[in-house]
């Protein structure tokens, strides 16, 4: 198996679980956190015991909202992690909700080896962040950013979403424009994806809520992508931007097709085995159902499956091209590539494919290309 | 267990569709002790999955019972059950020529419908004594003794031999046994003559080979005795005769009057005919018994595998379905858009609809059917005369002479009320207008003669809406009759689809071409480059619609946990177009090759 050196740890708590999220994610459970934290802790424990796992190039802990941890719990949380081994200079990241980001809370995190924040600003039109249920202001975010960077966070993250019903493209520069004069290096832009199981999706279905046409959904995406570009700030992945030295390692690991464990509720591991095929593992959703499978067995794997090494090389290459500056993983599959090129989708340079402008914009279809017949369930 | 012919009796059960003869069958099964209670499946007679499904029955089934009447005689009672639906009646024609009787079932609120007709005609033409019951008397709306009376007035059977029964409650089974050992007659070969015997249907066992369904007429038939397919030539050495109870029972012998099957190793699917005779090759008759009304395909459709590596799989799958369903017939067809295939003939679009379901169920085959079409006579200039059945193979207009479609006759049996919208409908759709008839209870029969082209574009599904599902219909080919036709073709993304072309009359062809432009526009997804769609008729362009390319299709966030759940979203996404053809760079639907079916 080859040795991991990515560790994703999830945190399923949130204030308020807002009505377009559709992550496993719980509003704040009382008096879980605690023992969430231990059974994360445990788990990570038993996991770096079994797994050829460290030392840790990257360490992710998302959501949820992992700001909702104290800075205590925290600290617990990356003593296990430092007993797995942390590599010199390894990529520390914490998700954040502007409400969270105090500067007790910032000198705490850092002290506990946390180095990149990802705050979820999202927007900072009052109307916008209304629609999206989201508890803090514009002002708050911008706060936030302020409070993270003078608080010592030299990688600072914001994520933020483009069409959203109400937001004109005017409207979305602006937001956009005033989060970069923050001085970010990174930047997420997401297009605001209706996914059915959720209360948005509810409501788009019976005609509550009518979504942008995918002309203004496009129109904003890579108007934003010009302003990014313009800035600094390299288009390196779909919806991801960063100043030269700042792209999310730990992203850039998974798309890579590289393994990594997932600890805590709900959490996905990717392992890489010896033959060249894939095993994914996830754990238990249910907050309390993983508190107590992990305190009683010290794992919560709720399922499993493994992908030939034929099935594996598609999977890269689905992932691998969302890399704009290009992929190798699409080299065993050149009727596929041939095809994708005569499409206009993908640009072929040396063994390495990237998406053009209109490959972005139908990435799915190139993603599907490589994925192999699969029989039909009978 | 033998029995002597004057107790042995051989009938059918036959009906409108839906009247509720597989439910009877049912009760005279329980009824005779043939199945036990709790052996009773519901529709024991229904082999096919496909049939409990749709609650219809699509192949002839046999049975043997035996059956204590009150004259104190133990009587073998042969029933066959028949299919109702119009498109199988030849199962039925097959059915009744291995029968000396028939129990005629009427639904007691729906009264006489058009197959009731037909299937009495076909009953009278082979002699059948006919034993009239009126069923589902159990329910509320239903008016028995005006049914009763209707089945004296249009048929002319007496009202006092009608029987009233409820299949459902079990009411009048034993005064139908009673009848049917009364009034229909024993068989009237001799055991001890040369070998006669009918083959009514066949199946392929997968373990026994051919399995033929057959009634003996003259002679008795034995295991080990050498048998000779008088039509066909072929001899072989019979290893088991047997019964149905209703399960395959093998039996020493089959003698005159009595109906079974035989195994003979039998591994060819031509070998075994539907009409053929069985005789004695060391005695054998002096002649062939009379075969079967010769059945004819009335529509004709392509199939082609969406997979083109399926096609020796489809070519095996077709020839073991065609030795249980004697009315299919293919032939290979290569089409430029859909590649290499079958065009095949069928009876009608539910037999078409069945035998697709039965080639993608039983044989795990995924098909793409084109539009059905009928058959064309084409008489061209050099004074040769063509069968057409596929439209694009419709000769240059320059060398024909003239077009000849099949004509029907159609009987409309119909509540007085919608006696409007259906003379609408049918002139609409070319029909000449024959004769119309009031019965007793309110109902009008209508006959019109119109081309079976416009029947089978969703006529039927157009009579049941505007007669608010009380019309029922039967048709039966009466010739040809030339008519002005021309070639519509389709161009999709600048190239003509073979497989969308039709033959459409002349005067409503431009609005055909624009419906059918207008209905593909919503039919074909959309795909990564804007598709052109053009009808045309002899190279003229006479409508375009254009689909749109796709505008995007992008998954905003895929990080470590999301990859799994997106991966098998496009592998589902993929998985669904399997099912769509691909005709040069563009992605057809099965629905639109229907799509010419329904334009109105």
């Amino acid at each position: 198996m080859e040795r991991i050196h990515s560790l994703y740890l999830h945190v399923p708590f949130c204030t308020w679980v807002c009505k377009y999220c559709d992550f496993n994610a719980y509003a704040v459970l009382e008096g879980l956190i605690p023992p969430y934290v231990e059974a994360l802790s445990h788990e990570i424990d038993i996991a770096g015991t079994e797994l050829p796992i460290g030392p840790l190039e990257t360490v992710f802990i998302g959501g949820g909202t992992p700001s909702l941890l104290t800075a205590a719990q925290v600290r617990q949380v990356m003593e296990r992690v430092r007993a797995i081994g942390l590599a010199p200079g390894a990529e520390v990241t914490l998700e954040a909700n502007p409400s969270n980001i105090t500067g007790p809370n910032v000198e705490g995190w850092l002290a506990a080896g946390v180095n990149r924040l990802s705050i979820g600003v999202q927007s900072l039109q009052p109307d916008a962040l209304r629609f999206l249920e989201r508890l803090h202001s514009g002002m708050d975010a911008i706060a936030a950013i302020r409070t993270a960077r003078a608080g010592g966070f030299a990688n600072v993250n914001a994520d933020l979403l483009f069409g959203v019903p109400g937001v004109n493209l005017a409207a979305w520069l602006d937001t956009l424009e005033a989060v970069l004069a923050e001085g970010v290096q990174h930047l997420s832009a997401y297009e605001l994806t209706v996914e059915s199981a959720t209360r948005l999706g509810q409501e788009v279905r019976t005609g509550l809520v009518r979504m942008p046409d995918a002309d203004d959904q496009l129109e904003q995406y890579w108007a934003a992508a010009a302003r990014l570009e313009a800035a600094g700030l390299a288009h390196y992945e779909i919806s991801n931007w960063a100043q030269p030295g700042y792209r999310c390692r730990h992203n850039l690991a998974a798309w890579n097709y590289h393994p990594y464990l997932g600890c805590g509720a709900g959490a996905h591991s990717m392992f890489r085995l010896d033959d060249g095929s894939t095993e994914r593992r996830w754990n238990v959703k249910g907050p309390h159902a993983y508190i107590k499978q992990t305190s009683e067995t010290g794992r919560a794997l709720d399922g499993a499956e493994t992908l030939s090494p034929e099935r594996a090389r598609g999977e890269a290459a689905m992932i691998g091209v969302r890399l704009l500056d290009g992929t190798g993983s699409a080299r065993d599959f050149p009727e596929q590539r041939r095809h994708l090129v005569g499409a206009g989708l993908l640009l072929e340079d040396n063994h390495q494919v990237r998406l053009t402008r209109r490959g972005v914009e139908l990435a799915n279809q190139v993603g599907a290309a490589f994925l192999g017949e699969v029989a039909s369930p009978q | 267990m033998s029995t002597p012919t004057h107790l042995t009796r051989a009938i059918s059960v036959i009906a409108h569709v839906d009247h509720g003869k597989t439910t009877l069958s049912d009760r005279l099964l329980e009824y005779t002790g043939t199945v036990a209670q709790r052996d009773m499946v519901e529709q024991v007679l229904d082999q096919l999955d496909l049939e409990r499904e749709r609650g219809i029955t699509i192949k002839a089934q046999a049975v043997r019972m035996l059956y204590k009447a009150d004259d104190g005689n133990t009587y073998q009672i042969n029933l066959i059950d028949t299919p109702g639906h119009v498109d199988f009646s030849y199962e039925v024609s097959r059915a009744l020529a291995a029968c000396d009787g028939a129990i005629l079932v009427v639904d007691a609120s729906q009264g006489i419908e058009a197959q009731t007709l037909a299937n009495v005609h076909q009953a009278l033409d082979h002699h059948l004594k006919i034993v009239p019951v009126v069923n589902k008397i159990d329910l509320p709306q239903a008016n028995p003794e005006l049914v009763r009376e209707e089945i004296e007035k249009v048929i002319g059977l007496p009202a006092e031999s009608v029987i009233f029964a409820s299949a459902r409650q079990g009411v009048g089974t034993k005064e139908i046994l009673e009848a049917v050992v009364r009034e229909v007659p024993p068989p009237t070969g001799d055991p001890g003559a040369p070998l006669q015997a009918l083959i009514f249907d066949a199946k392929f066992d997968a373990y026994r080979g051919i399995v033929t369904y057959i009634r003996v007429l003259e002679g008795t038939l034995r295991a080990g005795m050498r048998i000779l397919m008088m039509q066909t030539g072929k001899s072989f050495e019979v290893d088991e005769v047997g019964i149905f109870r209703p399960d395959r029972t093998p039996v020493e012998d089959l003698s005159a009057g009595e109906v079974g099957y035989l195994i003979a190793n039998i591994r060819n699917v031509r070998d075994s005919r539907v009409g053929d005779t069985v005789t004695d090759e060391a005695r054998p008759a002096a002649a062939a018994l009379p075969g079967y009304r010769h059945v004819t395909p009335m529509v004709f459709a392509g199939l082609f595998p969406t997979d083109t590596e399926q096609y020796q799989q489809l070519k095996e799958a077709l020839e073991k379905l065609q030795l249980n369903d004697a009315a299919l017939v293919y032939e290979p067809e290569t089409s430029a858009a859909l590649g290499f295939g079958f065009r095949c003939g069928f009876l009608g679009l539910l037999h078409m609809e069945i035998v697709q379901e039965r080639l993608e169920r039983e044989f795990n085959l995924t098909l793409l059917g084109t539009a059905p079409t009928v058959e064309y006579r084409v008489k061209l200039r050099n004074g040769e005369e063509i069968p057409v059945d596929n439209p694009d193979h419709l000769p240059d207009p320059a060398e024909i002479e003239a077009i000849s479609e099949p004509m029907v006759t159609a009987t409309i049996v119909v509540p007085s009320t919608y006696v409007g919208n259906m003379m609408e409908l049918s002139q609409e759709r070319r029909g000449q207008f024959l004769n119309m008839q009031y019965e007793p209870g309110d109902r009008v029969v209508i006959t019109y003669r119109m081309p079976l082209a416009e029947i089978i574009h969703d006529y039927y599904d157009q009579l049941k809406s505007r007669s608010k599902g009380y019309a029922s219909l039967d048709y039966e080919l009466v010739g040809f009759e030339e008519a002005s036709l021309v070639k519509l073709d389709v161009l999709v993304a600048g190239s003509p689809v073979d497989a969308l072309s039709m033959i459409v009359d002349r005067s409503k062809a431009q609005q055909q071409g624009r419906r059918l432009a207008e209905k593909l526009k919503t039919l074909i997804p959309r795909q990564l480059y804007e598709v052109p769609i053009q009808a045309a008729i002899g190279g003229k362009i006479v409508a375009r619609e254009t689909v749109p390319a796709m505008r995007k299709d992008v998954t905003a966030k895929c990080y470590g946990g999301d990859v799994t759940r997106k991966r098998k979203l496009l592998e589902k996404q993929k998985e669904g177009k399997k099912r769509l053809k691909r005709v040069g760079n563009v992605e057809i639907p099965q629905e639109a090759f229907m799509a010419v079916l329904s334009l109105d």
